[in-house]
C-alpha cells in the first residue's frame, strides 16, 4: 500500500503563501478560492502576533485538505464522488459530484471549496498542469496532493515551490521515507486529532 | 347517515365543489408566488448558487433550514393519524384526511427544497447510478422517498369506500406510517447530528430533539390548518378535538423544552472552549434572536396560552399558539444549521476563502462564517411553500369537501366516538362547520 503524505515543519514556515499562490496556479483554482492558505494561528490579521507585548507568539500553519485515513467527507458523500485511491489519496470525481455539499459540512479542517459561480479565471485562460481536469460550476474541490504531479513521481507543487523547505512529500507506508523518518524523529502531530479523521499531513515545529 | 354519506361522495366527485369556488383567489395568489418562485429559481439555475448568500464557510443556508424544517412539518399531520390507527385514539382518527394530505405536501416542499440546494441539480440520477450507503444524505433520500409513497397510498386507501379490504390494507399503512415517520425525523437529525465536525451538532440527541420538534410544529400546523377548513367549510373538526390536539401540543412543547434544555445544559458544563463559544453565539451572539426568538416565542409562550384547558377552549388562542410554535421552530432549525458554521475550527487570519470572484484582496476572506439569505433564495422559498400550500388548497376539496370528520366515522360504521359536540348545534355537519367558522372569527 501506497499513502502519500505532506509533512510541515512549522518553525520553518515564513509565512510568504508561495505554496497557496503555487498550488493555485498549479491547479487552475478559479478567483475567490483557494485549495491551500497559510494561516496565522489564532490572530485575525495575516501575520499578526498573539500575546501581550513583549511576550508576544506568532504561529503559521499551512492548510489544505488533510488526506484523512478516516475522511468525513468520504463517508457522507451520498454519490461515492469523493474517494480515496490506491495511493491515499482523498479525491473528488467532479463527474459524479452533485454538489450537496454535504462534504464542506462534514470536513473538521474546511479544507473545501465550492464552485458557486461559473468558475473566472484571471487570465482567463486555463493555467496550470495540462492534465488537471477543469471544474463546472456547481461542484466541490480541493488540493489532491497534485495528483497528476505526483502519478509522475513528482512532488507536489507546493512542496516544490515552499523557499524554506518548511514541506516534506512522501510514502507514509514505506518506513524509510524522509516523511516517515520526521513522524518518529520529530513525533510529527495531526490536526484537531479528536475528530478521528486522522490526518495523513503532520506537522512538527 | 348513509345519504348524507352518499352527498359526500356525490360532492367530492364534482370537479369544481361549491365550497372551492371561493377558493379561487386564494388559488390566484398562490399560482403567482409559485410562477415567481419558479422564476427566481431559474434564474438560479442559470447563475449558479452564486445568487445565493452561502458561501465556503456556511455552505448550507434557508434551503436547508427550510428542508428540516419541512421534514418536520410533514410529521404532525402522519404521526397524529398514524397512532391515532395503531393505539386505537379514535378521536384523532377523524382528522386523518387533513392531517395525511398535509404531510405529503410538507414532504414534497422538503424534498423540492435538497433538489433546489443541490449545485448540480443535472446530474441528481447519481444518486440512483451510484449510491453511497453511508451516507446520511443517502439514508434520507431513501426514507423520505418511503415516507411519500406511504403518504400517497394512505391517501388514496382513505379516500376508498370502506370495505373490508381497503380497512385492512389502511390498517396496515398505518402500522408502517408510524415507525417511517419518526425515521424520517430522525434521518433527517443524523445528516447533522453525525458530523463530528461541528460540536453544535454533533450529539445523540438531536435524532429525539428533531422527532419533538418535528411533532410540535406539525402538531400546530395541522391545527391552524383544521381551523382554517373549518372556516371556509372544507372540514368541520370539533371544537372539542382542537382543543384536545391542542393540549397534546402542550405536551409536545414541553418535551421539545426539555430536550432543548438537555442539550444546552450538557454542552454548557463542562465550559470547554468549543462549546462555549457555540454557546456564546446562541445566548448573546448572532444566533441570540433565532434563540432567544424560539425559546420565549416558540416554547414559553404557547405552553403557557395551552397548559390552561380553560384558554385552550378559545379558537383564537389556539391559532396565535400553535403559529408561534411553527415560527418557533422555524427558529430552532436556522440557529440549529447556522451557529455551528460560525467558528472555524481551525481559527486564524486570513480564515475562509469566501468563494465568489470579484471581490477585491482581502475581500475575498472571512475571519468568521457570515451568511444572509439574499432575495433569490427568499423568493424560490416562498415559491416553494405557495405551491405546497397551492397543492394542499386543490386536493382538499376532492378528498374530504365538506365532510364532517364526526359524521364519517359514523358512518364507516365505527362506533360514534363523542356525545354531540356541542349541545346547542343540531348534529348537520354544514351548521356545525358554520358555527365553529363563526367561533374561529370572533374569538
Ligand atoms: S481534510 Fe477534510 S476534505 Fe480532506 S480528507 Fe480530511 S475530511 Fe476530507
Ligand atoms: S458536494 Fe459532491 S463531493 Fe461533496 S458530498 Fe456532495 S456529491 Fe459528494
Amino acid at each position: 500500500m501506497t499513502r502519500l503524505a505532506i509533512v510541515i515543519n512549522q518553525d520553518r514556515c515564513i509565512g510568504c503563501q508561495t505554496c497557496a499562490n503555487a498550488c493555485k496556479m498549479e491547479n487552475n483554482v478559479p478567483m475567490g478560492m483557494l485549495w491551500n492558505r497559510v494561516i496565522t494561528v489564532g490572530s485575525d490579521v495575516i501575520d499578526g502576533a498573539v500575546g501581550t507585548y513583549p511576550n508576544l507568539t506568532r504561529e503559521y500553519l499551512p492548510m489544505a485538505c488533510q488526506h484523512c485515513d478516516n475522511p468525513a467527507c468520504q463517508a457522507v458523500c451520498p454519490v461515492g464522488a469523493t474517494y480515496t485511491d490506491e495511493a491515499g489519496r482523498v479525491l473528488i470525481n467532479y463527474d459524479i459530484c452533485i454538489g450537496c455539499r454535504i462534504c464542506m459540512a462534514a470536513c473538521p479542517y474546511n479544507a473545501r471549496v465550492f464552485n458557486w459561480e461559473e468558475p473566472v479565471r484571471d487570465p482567463d485562460f486555463n493555467y496550470g498542469h495540462k492534465d488537471v481536469p477543469v471544474r463546472p460550476r456547481g461542484v466541490t474541490e480541493k488540493c489532491t496532493l497534485c495528483k497528476e504531479r505526483t502519478d509522475e513521481d513528482r512532488e507536489p507543487m507546493c512542496v516544490t515551490c515552499c523557499p524554506t523547505k518548511a514541506r516534506s512529500f512522501g510514502d507514509l507506508d514505506n518506513p524509510s521515507s524522509a516523511v516517515s523518518a520526521l513522524i518518529r524523529e520529530k513525533s510529527a502531530y495531526q490536526l484537531l486529532p479528536e475528530r478521528g479523521t486522522s490526518p495523513k499531513t503532520r506537522y512538527f515545529k | 347517515m348513509t345519504s348524507k354519506k352518499a352527498d359526500t361522495v356525490a360532492r367530492a366527485a364534482t370537479p369544481m365543489p361549491n365550497s372551492s369556488k371561493k377558493a379561487i383567489p386564494a388559488i390566484v395568489i398562490l399560482a403567482i408566488i409559485t410562477l415567481v418562485g419558479i422564476g427566481a429559481w431559474v434564474y438560479q439555475l442559470a447563475n449558479g448558487l452564486a445568487v445565493t448568500g452561502m458561501n465556503n464557510g456556511t455552505s448550507w443556508g434557508l434551503y436547508i433550514t427550510c428542508f428540516m424544517f419541512f421534514v418536520g412539518l410533514s410529521a404532525g399531520g402522519l404521526i397524529v393519524a398514524s397512532s391515532a390507527a395503531v393505539f386505537g385514539v379514535r378521536q384523532y382518527k377523524q382528522v386523518a384526511k387533513p392531517a395525511v394530505l398535509l404531510s405529503t405536501v410538507c414532504i414534497i416542499a422538503a424534498a423540492a427544497f435538497v433538489l433546489i440546494d443541490l449545485g448540480g441539480v443535472q446530474r441528481v440520477f447519481n444518486l440512483i447510478l451510484h449510491p453511497n450507503l453511508t451516507s446520511p444524505l443517502m439514508w434520507d433520500v431513501l426514507v423520505i422517498a418511503i415516507y411519500l409513497i406511504i403518504n400517497i397510498v394512505y391517501l388514496v386507501l382513505m379516500g376508498r369506500r370502506s370495505n373490508v379490504a381497503s380497512d385492512r390494507a389502511l390498517a396496515i399503512t398505518s402500522r408502517l406510517a408510524l415507525p417511517v415517520a419518526i425515521l424520517v425525523h430522525s434521518v433527517t437529525a443524523w445528516i447533522f447530528g453525525l458530523q463530528i465536525a461541528k460540536v453544535g451538532w454533533h450529539s445523540a440527541i438531536l435524532a429525539p430533539l428533531f422527532v419533538t420538534s418535528a411533532l410540535d410544529s406539525g402538531l400546530a400546523l395541522l391545527l391552524i390548518v383544521l381551523v382554517v377548513l373549518n372556516a371556509t367549510k372544507l372540514f368541520a373538526t370539533s371544537k372539542k378535538l382542537l382543543s384536545s390536539l391542542a393540549g397534546l401540543l402542550a405536551v409536545c412543547i414541553a418535551v421539545d423544552a426539555f430536550m432543548v434544555g438537555c442539550e444546552i445544559l450538557t454542552m454548557a458544563y463542562p465550559s470547554a472552549p468549543e462549546e462555549a463559544a457555540v454557546l456564546t453565539l446562541l445566548f448573546t451572539g448572532s444566533s441570540a434572536p433565532l434563540f432567544w426568538g424560539e425559546i420565549v416565542l416558540g416554547l414559553a409562550v404557547p405552553f403557557l396560552l395551552l397548559v390552561f384547558s380553560r384558554l385552550r377552549e378559545s379558537v383564537g388562542v389556539i391559532v396565535v399558539a400553535s403559529a408561534l410554535v411553527v415560527v418557533g421552530v422555524f427558529l430552532k432549525r436556522a440557529w440549529l444549521l447556522l451557529t455551528s458554521f460560525v467558528t472555524f475550527n481551525v481559527a486564524g487570519a486570513p480564515g475562509v476563502a469566501y468563494g465568489r470572484s470579484g471581490l477585491d484582496g482581502t475581500d475575498i476572506w472571512s475571519l468568521i462564517g457570515t451568511y444572509a439569505p439574499t432575495w433569490v433564495e427568499v423568493t424560490v422559498t416562498l415559491g416553494v411553500i405557495a405551491l405546497a400550500a397551492l397543492i394542499y388548497v386543490l386536493l382538499a376539496p376532492r378528498l374530504f369537501a365538506g365532510e364532517d370528520g364526526h359524521l364519517e366515522l359514523a358512518s364507516a360504521g365505527a362506533p360514534a366516538f363523542a356525545t354531540p359536540l356541542e349541545p346547542a348545534l343540531p348534529s348537520a355537519d354544514a351548521s356545525t362547520a358554520a358555527a365553529l367558522g363563526t367561533a374561529a372569527k370572533t374569538t
